[in-house]
């Protein structure tokens, strides 16, 4: 990864705009499995605008890498003031457009964030961006609650 | 992948450490692929060094690990953050002071703010899962990352015995 979109990265993450869940969202979208935390969820709210209906304010929570985080962040402002029309004409890489080019083992990033998106605004479940094998975060990131029995 | 996975059970951790691949959803890959089709879309890599830096993950796996009289060590000198990734109903039950739960929150902090050579040592139940986190943590850049070897039971069993070790039902 180059050195002026590692930058960017990092400053997306370390100021994420519109991360958390939104009271009184218009529509949500989901991308991945909330069981296992490895997901995308995108909330999204409308308001009248000069007689178009468009997109007042997008948030969104995320478990994955830290380049999806920082493509939602981007998204969610780039989105802003948008129709539900022109958001859903947006690809991931032009959702990512703000922080620059992603390298090609990044760009299921930004397929993430517009497969969330999508979902949102069109209702529909997210078409399988990915992986069906478990990823790391699978093993780690949402153990299954079991009960504790102690040792005696 | 599938069948790589079989044949070298630490191979996941091994390509996200050290090309970021497999790690959530949006660096994944299909158990259907083959080595070539994930190396042909994560910026052409060598099929063969790939396959290299899998047959090597174990020793890696070693190189992450640090025995429960290290950790204490390091935690006495206030030189370590100890991220427990185990459920709350565990650290409820039982849990080292000074250790923190990982959640979401954290975990985008961590990544957000936390400096890169910070030392990072993730703790689990019994060891079998901590490596995965460790090399989540180290396919994002972060360069001191360890596992407590054996989780919290072999800190009990070494280290203070007057923490219950449990099971899990």
């Amino acid at each position: 990864m180059n050195d002026d979109l590692e930058s960017k990265i990092q400053a997306a993450l370390q100021n994420p705009q519109n991360v958390g869940e939104m009271e009184g969202a218009d529509a949500v979208g989901t991308v991945g499995s909330e069981n296992c935390g490895d997901m995308l969820r995108m909330w999204v709210k409308f308001k009248e605008e000069n007689g178009r209906k468009v997109i007042d304010k997008a948030t969104f929570q995320t478990f994955g890498c830290q380049t999806a985080i920082a493509v939602a962040s981007v998204a969610t402002e780039l989105i802003r003031g948008k129709t539900a029309g022109e958001a859903l004409a947006l690809s991931g890489e032009e959702l990512a457009a703000p922080l620059g080019s992603l390298p090609p083992m990044k760009i299921h990033c930004a397929q993430l964030v517009e497969g969330a998106l999508k979902s949102a605004l069109t209702g529909e479940a997210a078409p399988n961006q990915g992986p069906v094998a478990p990823t790391l975060m699978d093993q780690f990131a949402a153990p299954q609650a079991k009960k504790v029995v102690l040792k005696k | 992948m599938a069948d790589l996975l079989t044949a070298y059970p630490g191979a996941q951790r091994a390509l996200f450490r050290a090309y970021h691949i497999g790690g959530c959803a949006s660096c994944g890959f299909r158990p259907d692929e083959t080595v070539a089709e994930v190396c042909l879309r994560n910026d052409n890599l060598n099929p063969a060094e790939v396959l290299d830096t899998v047959r090597t993950a174990w020793e890696q796996d070693q190189k992450m690990l640090l025995s429960p009289g290290e950790l204490k060590a390091q935690l006495d000198a206030g030189a370590t953050e100890v991220l427990d990734i185990r459920t709350a109903e565990e650290r409820e039950a039982v849990r080292i002071e000074g250790t923190r739960h990982f959640d979401q929150s954290l975990m985008q902090e961590i990544l957000a703010s936390w400096p890169k050579d910070r030392l990072l040592v993730i703790l689990d139940h019994t060891g079998t899962r901590s490596l995965d986190a460790a090399a989540y943590f180290a396919g994002h850049g972060f360069t001191n990352v360890k596992c407590l070897r054996g989780g919290i039971d072999a800190w009990s069993d070494e280290i203070d015995p007057s923490l219950p070790r449990y099971t899990l039902e």
